[in-house]
């Protein structure tokens, strides 16, 4: 699979599933197999809790992760537990997370895990910095694309996208769905000197003035925008937005006059809520998005199976898929 | 202890975060310190201080290498309780046991190494043993091999039918579930084997924990050249006394702080002076330096010699006073009731109160001051009370702010300025006399002129009659 030789220009690789069932798991143990006789040290983690909160209760569901000899793998202590494979503890972190602290591990065996991992992007950031302190050449993040999440998979610098029946039935709807994902991931990224300066900020819509200077516009979130238009225009037309950007707030964007001059400066593709009709119009109308950080994509995984059995034509999909972006297309479980 | 101290008085939190305490221990050990009555506590606490302000000087190498092991240890009071109490633990727990460990042992190493032995730290040369039995020295830990036979080959086992039968074949999970239950023996065993090694571990926690925080006065001692005070037993006497917070923001603002020099006796001591003059400086500094010499702290003037007290008191007019439906002159007068009261109970203590009776007619005020430092007078009570009012009872000791009394040239003060001209030395006063410089004060202070000319007339038209 020719995606696998680019893995190894990075550092540091996220697997995102569209949906639940969009077949992350088959892809992140197709890659880790691929990988079996490269002699990367290859960590692997995830980001929160993956998955609904129903399965924190059942503990049903969770896809285990086989891992093979030598792997390092970051989990919390409740999942470390579970292990079926022998590994030693090599570090446990300081911070804790609802699910207790993160074991840093190294396989001993082979055999299978439960992933979970630190909740907030900073925390990943420094949990993948800290893994290439202990000699991990390839970091591997089991990436939820949630609402619920704070932490983004955005913040490892490689990604490979999962989608798949479980997301739409229909072929056209599930091309449509994905072919937005792709284009929110594809947004050109931010100057390096806007980047440094935005760097620090947390919260609240940030205006850009003439002089290129960030200013804040007094509007702590996109939610109060319908109380607060009026701070909006006061410095300029590009806005970092730190938190979510909603449809409202997009549908907002879209209808000002001066619309063709709207920049938007957004963390990374997944603070984006909006439709992707709205944002389709909103980039028609002229308005520019853009990402504080870009990740690269390597490739697009398909699941043709839904999870109540309906089958999608592989082929079919795939060119459909192909046709629509600019990187390769894979069913992860018919590859030759 | 530290941690209800620190709140009331002002300038100990800022001490506190401006520690480099590197251990999350270092802190929670500080903040547990009990304060301490005894000339020997005290010496021992100073005197470690000091060996590591010289090897500061001498060594710092070594100290910043001690540091850096510092930096790595958790607190693991959970793990050595559990273990005290003879639970089985987990990979995790006995890993984080396994790490201190290690970190604990080579803190003693680099002591040897460098011959300096500031603390004794307990030895756990032999628990490593237990948990390292390969003695690769290596920060990790699994159920090893080497802790049982039975383990060994069931493992191995385990491992020839995942080859042979794959991951999730009926027999290979039994397998799974013997090699889980053997572990979990070997497991009982090592927790109880290691188990004798809890109390040590608590104590050795305590030593670096300890440890931390006197490397962190020592940085802190030579940053701020603070300096070791001597125990007198009789006068307490402070030479270039400074306040390290009110230093540092003046710093902030590129202005110097002037130190002062101040002698206090088992007696009543007055203190006047211009408004603005420092006197509540003084009082803070003086509980602050109190406290920091008897948590084992060096304190911040040029030398002092400091006279241990049961118990310091400090009364500065800020204490919320509303919500109790007390007026502020009722709060005040109840708190200086307990000083009085504690005063004749335990007679070693050291008592500051700024501006008493401030909140009342100055006819009745004077009064209270008088009848207080009269009874602290009496009582031999060391005590300092700031006053403004006149007719103070000559027996007292008077101290005054010099004021402003620089040569002011042709350069005009404000409240901004202010500070570079005065003189906030205390000189022995003979007189009952207060300055009068309110009018004065309060207009440097661009009050408006409408008052300062009314007070002026008022005052004008008193004289005359």
């Amino acid at each position: 699979m020719p995606f696998l030789n680019d893995i190894h220009k990075y550092t540091s690789l996220s697997i995102v599933g569209l949906e639940k069932n969009t077949g992350k798991t088959e892809c992140l143990n197709y890659v880790l197999s691929r990988l079996r006789s490269s002699h990367k040290q290859i960590a692997l983690t995830s980001i929160g809790i993956d998955g609904e909160s129903r399965d924190q209760v059942t503990h049903t569901n969770k896809p285990e992760i086989e891992l093979s000899e030598g792997m390092i793998f970051v989990t919390t202590e409740l999942h470390y537990k579970q292990r079926k494979l022998l590994s030693e503890v090599i570090d446990v972190s300081r911070q804790s997370t609802s699910l207790g602290r993160l074991v840093t591990a190294k396989a001993l065996t082979k055999g299978k895990v439960i992933l979970s991992g630190p909740a907030s992007n900073h925390s990943i950031k420094e949990l993948i910095a800290d893994l290439k302190n202990k000699g991990v050449e390839l970091c591997i993040v089991d990436g939820a694309l949630s609402r619920k999440s704070i932490g983004s998979p955005a913040v490892t610098e490689a990604m490979i996208l999962a989608t798949g029946a479980a997301l739409s039935a229909n072929i056209t709807q599930l091309v449509y769905k994905t072919k937005y994902v792709y284009d929110l991931i594809q947004l050109p990224e931010i100057e390096l000197n806007l980047k440094a300066q935005l760097a620090e900020v947390n919260s609240g819509i940030w205006a850009i003035d003439s002089k290129g200077r960030f200013q804040h516009t007094g509007i702590s979130s996109v939610l109060l925008i319908k109380k607060e238009k009026d701070k909006l225009f006061e410095y300029g037309n590009g806005f970092f937005v730190s938190g979510a950007v909603t449809d409202q707030f997009l549908e907002f964007l879209k209808n000002q006059k001066q619309i063709s001059e709207i920049n938007l400066i957004v963390r990374d593709f997944t603070r984006v809520f909006a439709k992707p009709e709205t944002y389709y119009a909103f980039v028609k109308r002229g308005g520019r998005m853009q990402v504080l950080n870009k990740t690269n994509l390597l490739a697009i995984t398909i699941n043709p199976v839904s999870p109540d059995g309906y089958r999608l034509n592989s082929d079919e999909l795939k060119s459909a898929l192909q046709d629509k972006v600019n990187v390769p297309v894979y069913d992860i479980k018919n590859i030759q | 202890m530290f941690r209800e101290v620190v709140a009331h008085i002002s300038g100990l939190q800022f001490l506190m975060e401006d520690l480099d305490l590197r251990s999350p221990m270092g802190r929670r050990y500080l903040l547990d310190s009990k304060m301490m009555y005894c000339k020997k506590e005290i010496t021992e606490e100073l005197n470690l201080v000091d060996q590591l302000v010289q090897a500061l000087e001498l060594n710092s190498d070594l100290i910043s290498k001690i540091q850096n092991k510092l930096m790595h240890l958790r607190d693991i009071r959970g793990s050595v309780n559990n273990l005290i109490g003879n639970l089985v633990l987990d990979d995790v727990e006995l890993f984080e046991i396994k790490l201190f460990a290690l970190l604990a042992q080579e803190i003693i190493e680099l002591q040897k190494e460098g011959n300096q032995s500031f603390l004794e730290i307990s030895d756990l040369s032999q628990l490593i043993r237990l948990l390292d039995p390969q003695n690769t020295k290596i920060p990790s830990f699994y159920i090893y091999d080497n802790y049982s036979i039975e383990l060994t080959e069931a493992r191995k086992e385990l491992k020839l039918a995942k080859s042979k039968n794959g991951e999730s074949d009926l027999d290979t999970e039994v397998l799974f579930v013997k090699m889980q239950g053997i572990e979990a023996n070997v497991r009982e065993e090592l927790c109880t084997n290691i188990s004798q090694f809890g109390d040590v571990l608590a104590n050795a926690l305590n030593q670096l924990a300890h440890f931390d925080l006197l490397i962190s006065k020592a940085v802190q001692a030579k940053k701020w050249f603070l300096s070791k005070a001597k125990i007198s037993e009789e006068k307490t006497l402070y030479v270039g006394m400074f306040n390290p917070m009110i230093k540092n923001e003046l710093a902030n603002h590129k202005k110097e702080y002037q130190a002062i020099d101040i002698e206090l006796e088992k007696s009543v001591c007055l203190i006047t002076g211009a408004n603005m003059a420092g006197k509540t400086v003084v009082l803070k500094t003086l509980a602050l330096c109190q406290y920091l010499f008897q948590f084992g702290f060096f304190v911040p003037a040029t030398s002092a010699q400091i006279s241990i007290v049961d118990k310091v008191m400090i009364s500065v007019g800020d204490e919320q006073s509303e919500l109790n439906g007390l007026s502020s002159f009722a709060s005040e007068m109840l708190n200086v009731n307990c000083m009085v009261k504690d005063s004749k109970n335990q007679n070693n203590v050291l008592i500051l109160i700024d501006e008493l009776a401030r909140t009342t007619n100055p006819v009745e005020g004077l009064a209270i001051v008088n009848a207080v430092a009269d009874i602290f007078y009496q009582g031999k009570i060391k005590s300092v009370i700031t006053t403004h009012y006149s007719g103070l009872k000559s027996k007292f000791r008077k101290l005054r702010v010099k004021g402003l009394d620089k040569d002011l040239g042709v350069n005009t003060i404000t409240h901004k300025n202010i500070n570079s001209y005065m003189d906030y030395s205390l000189v022995e006063d003979l007189e009952g006399e207060v300055p009068h410089e309110a009018l004065r004060i309060a207009s440097l202070l661009g009050i408006d002129k409408e008052i300062i000319d009314g007070a002026q007339n008022q005052l004008a038209s008193k004289n005359k009659l």
